[in-house]
This record gives structure tokens, C-alpha cells and sequence, in this order.
């Protein structure tokens, strides 16, 4: 319900909201790179030139880089706040250590044994855990972490509660390079994500998951995939740290308060953000380095306070604060320079052998938490037609749309594209086969510029040139290209729905269901919108459906018109004759005395 | 549509220019009308038309962007929903919003909270009266009562908070004809109980039958307005809702 | 006869457990949010009613009624500054809280280890068992499994006998509906919290006298807590009562068979298995929220 206003609530939300970089230039970029490297080499030289102390607090900080950098990827790129990623630390000593003792394995082998290891144990969680809700994803995974403590300290083989002691073998130096090598390759992997389809698909996770697979994104795919690369980084440094310490035990390998610890330093740096992992972990730990030694009592607390007060005050962490202003703003993916000057207009969808009907909709019947939404539903949608549906209440035929999307198991009947069944079929599979669908209230991906919101049903799957090209076609032809680098809040109601529309085209579809795509929208806004539908048989779309209640906007634009009262089709035919059909009239009206 | 004069004596509820929506989207533009003192106002209009965003922008669950709203000259616009029942209005929703596993009674006695305890027994006794069939059926839990039943435990419980004024949305909604008619049949006596009526309806049917004045919505902007008798005598009144 | 006594220790169990349960799913039920913190109130309250039952001599008992009404002011404070801010949002807001709660745990935690220490702790006082007929029956068990199912089912009756009991009933299964009759919604989130917490604080109390609490193990009780909840179906009261008994009763009988520690591990594996094979828990399918 939108009544709850609070300002407070709404400061948020837009915080929540990263705005997107222009781009920058080649020479900048070149200068960018020298100095990243510079830094890099003194960076990780000094330490080598210091202390003992300042080389194990360096290694700290790293280890606790990669850490944050793994969990970011997880829990910042999809939204699946995972609160037991210390799992995978205490898989990684474990194994390390255990491969180390019982076997001939040497160090530098057994960890990045541990690392696939805990690679092929992240599949087979991810694949169980990763169809639950977010909550329970959380939780399932803290109490994974519990799960392991106490079995390791059951474990004589593992050394039970008090631990294993190890054949202390190796230098500081040694480890600190490998730390440096896991906090690459996490900070690498977030990168990659920074500017790749996959990073785009799982924002959209993120954003809004049903969406995206109504889009073509492999949800499950991503996910699983994410969850793997963010537990290789945490089992690698914690088999670093058994080798550092030369000892582990169940309190040390699986430390909840670890778990906060990098919750925190990534929060407070910025969930989901590129710089945000590495910016918190270092602020927080020189600081915490500093105060712990005046204060070692109230660093719980102190951690678990600075989560609270970033949530409620500046969730967007250090890195949302300095986008405010303009700085370390993200970059929008695979974003060319300058909007492309010549649009090439897409290729034909492949020619698939089909028939004269698209959708076929056979006896149908959806059955809705006892509200009984289709009866018996039965039509079809010929090649080169528009067919509008009218009628019934809201509820039912939405639910017809996702029954042919695939987002509802239909209770009875059969569904049909291009004379075949889709049953079994998941949604985004759907979509790939070319049928892409808007939504009665927009559902854009907030975090996105409108450039990747369409580029994410352009990609299939790939970044390609073609997915470029696609993208920019249907910007062009929804007339967004000039707001292509805008972010969704600063769009208007009719840009939002033409976004909609250009996302659809661009995933090259064969047939295209509008639900409602009229609402809201003034009479100028329809316009814009009826000058799209007109063309979208050019583009190859070969057929369309579209729930409407504002029949003015699109009585001349269909075909043919089916009215639908109480799950029931109660009148087909060209639209003059149906809106004059008594039926329809007093379906509509009730009696006219 | 010019707004209406406001002809503050005999008006439960104006309606001046409010403008709403959710989101991002607008779907009420400028949208005026008056509910009639002790009387039956019907609001027409075809599904998505902006009858129940209306109705529960006068509820409170949606807060307008712009306008009006005074519910017996004191101003209701932008108060919370609880408030704005406080005040006096009565929301029966679309869709019944009912509590599923809670009993009939319960129902009755939560919207009860707002009816002054000395009037509360007597105003329960009146609308059983109205509604036998729920009168049976008190133990039961909502959730598994009929569609009609449900609906006239909506109304019900509305009625129990002692209202001044009754927003009706959709009451016919899935409705079998002759329960709609048992329905609406009580509709004559709350207006002798001194309640006003906002009937939101798609059918014309029974709404020209008991109500007095009636406005037309299409597209969120009122585009037809009259009495009873003009409107269901106007042809037009096909044209106004289909739009086509 | 070892069936019998394997079965009485887990319905003391399971008492137990649904007091543990039921903080949990009222606000979960009314307000959408996961109180990570639970576990920590729990754990503070029972290190609390251990250092006054050690400092005073006087019946850890009386510190019940006390606890619970400390908690309701307090619990109420919490909500108004660190929930109610999120509650506008959306979407979002479920995770949000959930890191809410998940921060206010552990300023919980660091006040219990430093006010009371890291060492597990628990009272001896009603350590004694009796023997009943061939069944040993320890008498703090009974205590805490009596009181615990006691407690909530007054909770019960609260909820679906008294008028402000209902508001809250009703607000967790529609809110249209609630405002519709002039309830306060924002105000019931607080009242939600409020009491959700004060019977974790409740059964931290009653929890001392039965099994040794330490500071830095809280999370294992919200986990716990959490497991019966989900187990019976987020939400719902009845399927988290049942779910209370079977996992007291599994419990119970592990514990005989496999010692301890496998006993320990009982609620984690049992909430693995549910989530593979019936996500929606023991009881009906719950909220739309």
C-alpha cells in the first residue's frame, strides 16, 4: 500500500538508486590504469619493507579484502544476503589442513584443491538453498555455518573441538602473496562483474527476479554460478590462514564474529558497488586497529551499531555518499561511447517452420486460491493478427498472461506457441523462444540505466555487437535514445511504458502480450505508444495480445477482440461488432432498461 | 467536468480535483463529485476505469497529489486510513479483504471498535438484522464462508463502524445475480439508518435502482453526471463507458 | 518405558521450544521482519535472571513477570527507532531489517559478554529430578516446559479472545481490512515487536534453569527458534506448536541414542530436510505479505 509516507522511507529508496558515470575517455582511462598499477606495485611492496607486524596487518586487511569482495558478490550483485560466508572459510582451512596432514599434498597444492572443493560444495548448496526465499537463504546458510562448527568439533579425525596443529612450514612472505592473489581474484571477479552480461543478469536478480526471466535471464543459472565464484576466493584464504597460524579449530575456522565483520566492512563501504568492499575494509580496519587497543570491549557492538546506522542513514555506504557527488559512480555495461549514429535494424527472428497460429490456448483453466480465474478458456492468435482482450476482472487475465509465460502452472488445458506445447518449459526459456510479455504496473530495474534495462533482453544470454545493435534499434524505435544513459527514477510515466516496449523488442520476439499497456497514460502518452504498435509487425513480431481496458486507444489498432467475463470467453469477432454485441454491452453494463 | 457547487448543507462528501495514482503512474486526473447527504451515489464506470483507486483514495489508502477532500466540511484528504475511518467513513474493498481465519463475529466486533459503546449493541442487533445470513453462521471462520457471505460480512463489519458515510466498491463483483439482488437490497435502509452511500459499480442494473445521482468515470476523469433517471435514459451512457 | 521417557522429555522440550517460537512468528507475522536478535534477547535475559537468582538467592522465578514487562518497554524503543523507519519501503525492506536485526544482535551480544562474562552459565537451583513410576523427570525441565506452553498459550488467548489481541490477529492476516476498521497498523508493529520480544526475554529466563547459555552462542538460538518456525510454516501459530514437539521429541531421541552433540545438530539437519522437501513448513501455506 503507497499510504505510508515516510520521507524517511523515500530518502532511501533513491539512495538505493546508484546513478550512472559518463563515460570516460581513452586517455583518462590510459592515465587510470598507469596510476591503478603504480599504486598497486607500492602497495604491495611496502609492507614487504616493514615490520613483521605491518606485513601480518597488511595480510589482515587483504585477507579480510578478498573476504568482503567474495561476499559482495553474492549478497551485492543478486540480493541474496548470505549471512554464513564464513562457510566457506572454514571449508577451505579444513580441507587444506587436513590434505596437508594425511596426505603427501603440499601446501601450495592442497589449497587450490580446497578451493575446488569448496567450488563443487557451494554447486550442490547453491542448487538446494538458492530456491528459497531470501530470508531463508540467509538464514539456511547462518545456520550452515553452525551446522559445520559443530560437526567439526565432533570430528576426531578433524581434530574435534581442540583443533589441529599444523607443520608450521612457511613464510609471512609466502602467504601474503598468496593473500594478495585471493584478494585479486575476488576484486578481479567483481570487476568482471562490473561490466559483463552476467554481472547485468544478476543485478537483475537483484532488482526484480521475476522480471528478469521474463527477460531471458537464466535466474537459477546466475545464481548458482554467483554463489560458486563467491565461496573460491574464502576458501583460499582460509586455508592461508590454517598454513599462517599453523592451527585451526572449529571456533577459529567458522567465527561468526568474522561473518559480521565482513558484513560490516562492505556495507559500510558500499553493497554492490566496486570499490565499496576494498574502501570499507580499509577504513574500518586501520580504524579498528587504533581503537581496539583503547576499547577491545565494545567492538561487537560498535560493529554491529555502524550496520544499523548505515542502513538506516546512508545505505548506499561510502560509495553512495561519494556518488552524490559525482564520484566513483558505476559505469553502465557495455555502454558505447556515443549513442550509435546508424541504427542497423535487427535481423529477422530465425524462421522456424511454423504454421499459421501462433498461440494456440486449449480448454484452459487457472485456479487461483479458490478464485477460479479461467473456466474453459479456449482461442487462439493467427499469424499477422492483434487480438485485444476485454472484460473480466484484473485479476484473471493477468494470470492468463502468466499462464502463458509460464510464471502460473495452468490446473487443466493446454497451452501452445507455434504448434507446440509449453508445458515444462521455464519462463525464461520462453522468453528466448521469442515470447516476451509488459507488465501491467512497469517493472524496470531500478538500479539500471535504460540503456542496460534493454540490453539485459537484448543479450540473451551474451553480450554481443548484435545485442549492442539490438539495443540501440529499440531505443531508436521507441524514441528513448536520448534519455539512453538516464536512470529509471527520471523518467515519466510514458517513458517508463516505452521502455517496457523496447525491452520486449529487443528480444526479438514472435509473439508479444501487452498487459494493459494503456493505463495511466495520457492521451498524447497513448499516442506514442499506438505509433510503436502499429510498426511492431515490421519488426518482425508476428503476433500480438494485449489485455486493455481503455478500448478507445485500441479499438482501431486490433484485429479482433475477445471479451472474457467470469473465466469465461463470452464474444470473439472484429471489434465494431463486438462492442455493439448486446452481450458484451450487458456484460459490461448490466441490463440497460 | 466543472467541479459541482458545493452545496455544503446537504453534501456527506465532496470530491474537488483530486489527483492520484501509484507510483509513477497517474490515474486520476482532476476528479470531482458530490456524495448526497443520506442518499445512494452511484460511480459507473468499465474495469480499470479508476473506481477502486478512487475509493480507496477516499479510504486514505492512497494519498492524493493534488485536491480535496472534505467529508462533512472537515478536510480528510492525506489522513492515514485508520484515521480517515475514525472520521466516519466506512470502506467496504473490493475484494472483500476479509480476515480468513477469524469468525464472523469477530469480524463484527473489530469494526465495532470505532461505534460508540452505548450505541454498539443496538447497531449490532440492526445489522444482523439486515444480514440473517451471516446471522447464522457467527462461529464461522470467514475464510470459508461463500462469496456472498463474504461480501455481506464486508459490509457488515463496515456498518459496525458506525459510519456517516459507506464506501461500496464492487459489492457485485463475482456475485451470483440473485445474491447481488439480496445485496443491494439493504442499500434503501441505511439510508433511512442516516448513512450515505458511494456505490462503486460496473452494472447499471441495480445501481439505477437505488440511487439518486450518478457519475460516470472512464480513464480516471468523470465524463458523465446526472440523476438516475437522465443517465439511464441516455444512450450516450454506452458510448461514456466503452469509450468506442 | 524408555519410550515413555524418551517421549515426556521431548513434550518438556517442545513446551519450551514453541515459548521460543512464537516472539518469533508474531513478528514475523505482522510485521514481515526476521528478528535476528532474538537469540541475544533470549540469551541476555537468561544471564540476567542467572546473575540476580546467584547475587539475591531468591527463586529465579520472580524475575519472570519483571523481564517480560522491562522487555515490552524496551522492545518498543527498539522498534520505533531502528524498524519503523524501514517500514515504507517495499520490497527492500525485508533484507534491510533483516541487517537491522542482524546489527542489533550483536550490540546485544557484546553488552552480555561484557556485563556478564563469556562462560557458560547455568542455575543449579532446580537441578533436582524426581522419580516418578521408573521415569526420571528433572524438575527445571518441567518447570520451563510447563510455563513455556503455558505462557504461550495465554499468548493464544490474547490474540483470539481480547480486543487489542485481535486487532493484532487481524493486522497479521489483512491490513486493508485492520485500517479499515480504524486500526492503527503502525502502531501494532510496535506493539508486535514489543511483545515478540518480551517472550524471547521470557523464555531466556525460563531457558537458564534448563541448559547452559553463554553470550557468544546466542545465534544458535535464533536459529533454533528460527527452525521451529519455519518448520511449522512462517506465520503460522498451530503448525509451529506442532513442530515444537517434533523437535523436541527428535531431539529427545537422538539425544538418547547419539549422545549430545549429535542432539545438537538435530534442529539444523531437520531444517535442511524441510527446506528440500516441503518448504512451506507442517502447518498451511501461509501470508501474502
Amino acid at each position: 500500500m503507497s499510504f505510508e509516507r515516510h520521507t524517511l522511507g523515500r530518502q532511501l529508496q533513491n539512495r538505493l538508486t546508484p546513478a550512472a558515470a559518463a563515460f570516460p575517455s581513452r586517455r583518462r582511462q590510459a592515465y587510470r590504469a598507469v596510476a591503478g598499477l603504480t599504486i598497486l606495485a607500492v602497495l604491495a611492496a611496502a609492507p614487504l619493507l616493514s615490520s613483521g607486524y605491518v606485513l601480518q596487518l597488511a595480510t589482515d586487511i587483504l585477507t579480510f579484502v578478498a573476504l568482503a569482495y567474495s561476499w559482495n558478490l553474492i549478497s551485492g550483485f543478486t540480493g541474496y544476503v548470505s549471512f554464513g560466508q564464513v562457510t566457506f572459510f572454514g571449508m577451505g582451512a579444513y580441507a587444506t589442513a587436513l590434505m596437508v596432514l594425511h596426505t603427501p599434498i603440499l601446501w601450495y597444492m592442497a589449497i587450490p584443491i580446497a578451493v575446488l572443493l569448496a567450488g563443487v560444495a557451494a554447486l550442490l548448496l547453491g542448487a538446494v538453498m538458492l530456491r528459497l526465499r531470501g530470508i531463508m537463504f540467509a538464514l539456511g546458510m547462518l545456520g550452515l555455518a553452525r551446522i559445520l562448527a559443530v560437526v567439526a568439533a565432533n570430528w576426531s579425525f578433524a581434530g574435534g573441538a581442540v583443533g589441529l596443529t599444523l607443520p608450521a612450514e612457511l613464510t609471512p612472505i609466502a602467504v601474503y602473496a598468496g593473500t594478495w592473489a585471493a584478494a585479486l581474484f575476488a576484486f578481479g571477479l567483481n570487476a568482471f562483474y562490473m561490466r559483463s552480461g552476467l554481472g547485468l543478469s544478476a543485478m537483475s536478480v537483484r532488482d526484480d527476479e521475476g522480471a528478469a526471466a521474463a527477460l531471458g535471464v537464466a535466474t537459477g543459472r546466475v545464481k548458482i554460478l554467483t554463489f560458486v565464484l563467491s565461496a573460491l576466493a574464502p576458501a583460499a584464504v582460509g586455508g592461508l590462514v590454517a598454513w599462517n597460524r599453523s592451527f585451526i579449530d572449529p571456533a577459529s575456522a567458522f567465527d561468526p564474529n568474522m561473518d559480521l565483520q565482513l558484513v560490516v566492512f562492505t556495507l559500510f563501504g558500499g553493497i554492490g558497488t566496486l570499490w565499496g568492499p576494498l574502501l570499507g575494509t580499509l577504513v574500518l580496519m586501520l580504524v579498528g586497529e587504533q581503537l581496539w587497543a583503547y576499547v577491545p570491549e565494545l567492538q561487537l557492538a560498535l560493529y554491529g551499531g555502524l550496520v544499523i546506522v548505515v542502513v538506516l542513514a546512508f545505505p548506499g555506504g561510502i560509495v553512495g555518499l561519494a556518488n552524490r557527488f559525482g564520484w566513483l559512480l558505476r559505469r553502465p555495461i557495455f555502454a558505447p561511447r556515443l549513442f550509435p549514429a546508424a541504427i542497423v535494424p535487427p535481423p529477422a527472428p530465425p524462421s522456424r517452420p511454423s504454421g499459421e497460429t501462433i498461440l494456440e490456448v486449449r480448454d484452459l483453466s487457472v485456479g487461483f486460491r479458490g478464485i477460479i480465474a479461467h473456466d474453459g478458456l479456449s482461442f487462439s492468435v493467427q499469424r499477422g493478427e492483434s487480438v485485444s482482450i476485454l472484460g473480466a476482472n484484473g485479476a484473471g487475465k493477468t494470470t492468463l498472461f502468466n499462464a502463458v509465460t509460464g510464471f502460473v502452472i495452468p490446473n487443466e488445458g493446454s497451452i501452445l506457441y507455434q504448434d507446440r506445447p509449453v508445458a515444462g518449459l521455464a519462463p525464461f526459456q520462453r522468453a528466448r523462444q521469442g515470447i516476451a510479455r509488459t507488465f501491467q504496473i512497469p517493472r524496470l530495474m531500478e538500479s539500471m540505466t535504460v540503456w542496460e534495462n534493454v540490453l539485459l533482453a537484448a543479450q540473451h544470454g551474451r553480450l554481443s555487437r548484435q545485442a549492442l545493435e539490438q539495443t540501440a534499434w529499440a531505443l531508436h524505435t521507441t524514441g528513448l535514445a536520448p534519455m539512453w544513459l538516464e536512470s529509471i527514477a527520471r523518467l515519466t510515466p510514458g517513458q517508463q511504458r516505452r521502455l517496457e516496449l523496447a525491452r520486449a523488442l529487443a528480444l526479438g520476439p514472435t509473439l508479444v502480450l501487452l498487459d494493459e499497456v494503456m493505463a495511466g497514460m495520457t492521451r498524447d502518452e497513448q499516442e506514442e505508444i499506438r505509433v510503436v504498435l502499429r510498426r511492431l509487425p515490421e519488426f518482425g513480431v508476428a503476433a500480438v495480445a494485449g489485455i486493455e481496458h481503455v478500448i478507445s486507444a485500441i479499438a482501431d489498432i486490433s484485429d479482433r477482440m475477445i471479451v472474457l467475463d467470469r473465466g469465461k470467453k463470452i464474444a470473439e469477432g472484429a471489434p465494431a461488432a463486438v462492442l455493439r454485441d448486446p452481450i458484451v454491452i450487458q456484460s459490461y453494463l448490466g441490463e440497460v432498461r | 467536468m466543472p467541479a459541482p457547487e458545493p452545496s455544503a448543507t446537504s453534501a456527506a462528501l465532496v470530491v474537488d480535483g483530486v489527483v492520484a495514482g501509484i507510483g509513477s503512474l497517474t490515474l486520476l486526473h482532476d476528479v470531482s463529485l458530490e456524495v448526497e447527504a443520506q442518499a445512494v451515489t452511484l460511480l459507473l464506470g468499465a474495469n480499470g476505469a479508476g473506481k477502486t483507486t478512487l475509493m480507496r483514495t477516499l479510504a486514505g489508502l492512497i494519498a492524493p497529489r493534488a485536491g480535496r477532500i472534505m467529508l462533512f466540511g472537515q478536510s480528510i484528504g492525506g489522513l492515514p486510513p485508520h484515521l480517515v475511518a475514525r472520521a466516519g467513513i466506512g470502506h467496504v474493498p473490493s475484494g472483500r479483504e476479509l480476515f480468513p481465519r477469524m469468525t464472523v463475529a469477530d469480524h463484527l466486533a473489530l469494526g465495532g471498535r470505532l461505534c460508540a459503546p452505548e450505541r454498539r449493541a443496538a447497531l449490532r442487533e440492526r445489522v444482523l438484522e439486515l444480514f440473517p445470513a451471516i446471522a447464522e453462521r457467527l462461529r464461522q471462520q470467514a475464510g470459508t464462508l461463500s462469496g456472498g457471505e463474504q461480501q455481506m460480512v464486508s459490509i457488515a463489519r463496515a456498518l459496525m463502524t458506525d459510519p456517516r458515510l459507506l464506501l461500496l466498491d464492487e459489492p457485485s463483483a463475482g456475485l451470483a445475480p440473485k445474491v447481488v439482488q439480496s445485496v443491494f437490497q439493504t442499500l434503501p435502509k441505511l439510508q433511512s439508518h442516516g448513512v450515505s452511500v458511494l456505490l462503486a459499480e460496473q452494472s447499471l442494473t441495480f445501481g439505477f435502482a437505488v440511487a439518486k445521482r450518478a457519475y460516470v468515470i472512464r480513464d480516471g476523469r468523470i465524463v458523465l453526471s446526472g440523476t438516475s433517471a437522465e443517465l439511464s435514459a441516455n444512450a450516450s451512457i454506452v458510448k461514456a463507458y466503452l469509450g468506442a | 518405558m524408555l519410550v515413555l521417557q524418551i517421549l515426556i522429555n521431548g513434550l518438556l522440550l517442545g513446551g519450551m521450544y514453541i515459548l521460543l517460537a512464537q516472539g518469533l512468528n508474531l513478528v514475523f507475522g505482522v510485521m514481515g521482519v526476521v528478528n535476528l536478535a532474538h537469540g541475544a534477547i533470549i540469551t541476555v535475559a537468561g544471564l540476567f535472571t542467572f546473575w540476580f537468582a546467584t547475587h539475591t538467592q531468591l527463586n529465579p522465578l520472580l524475575l519472570l513477570p519483571v523481564v517480560f514487562v522491562a522487555m515490552l518497554a524496551i522492545g518498543a524503543l527498539l522498534q520505533r527507532s531502528l524498524l519503523e523507519p524501514l517500514a515504507g519501503i517495499g520490497r527492500k525492506s525485508e533484507l534491510l531489517s533483516l541487517m537491522i536485526t542482524f546489527g542489533l544482535s550483536y550490540v546485544l551480544v557484546e553488552f552480555g559478554l561484557d556485563v556478564f562474562g563469556s562462560q557458560y552459565v547455568s542455575l543449579p537451583n532446580l537441578q533436582t529430578t524426581w522419580s516418578l513410576g521408573g521415569l526420571t523427570i528433572n524438575e527445571a525441565l518441567v518447570a520451563a516446559g510447563v510455563l513455556g506452553a503455558a505462557i504461550s498459550g495465554a499468548l493464544q488467548i490474547w490474540l483470539q479472545h481480547t480486543d487489542s489481541g485481535k486487532c493484532l490477529l487481524a493486522t497479521s492476516q489483512n491490513r486493508i481490512g485492520a485500517v479499515a476498521c480504524g486500526i492503527d497498523v503502525s502502531r501494532m508493529r510496535c506493539i508486535a515487536f514489543a511483545i515478540g520480544s518480551s517472550l524471547a526475554a521470557a523464555s531466556g529466563v525460563l531457558l537458564i534453569m534448563v541448559i547452559p547459555l553463554a553470550a557468544q552462542t546466542a545465534d544458535s538460538l535464533t536459529i533454533l527458534s528460527f527452525v521451529v518456525v519455519a518448520l511449522g510454516g512462517l506465520g503460522d501459530y498451530r503448525g509451529a506448536v506442532l513442530a515444537a514437539f517434533l523437535l523436541g521429541i527428535t531431539q529427545s531421541a537422538v539425544g538418547y541414542y547419539g549422545g549430545g552433540d549429535a542432539e545438537s545438530v538435530v534442529p539444523y539437519l531437520l531444517f535442511i530436510l524441510f527446506m528440500i522437501l516441503r518448504p512451506q513448513g507442517l502447518g498451511r501455506a501461509v501470508q501474502a505479505q
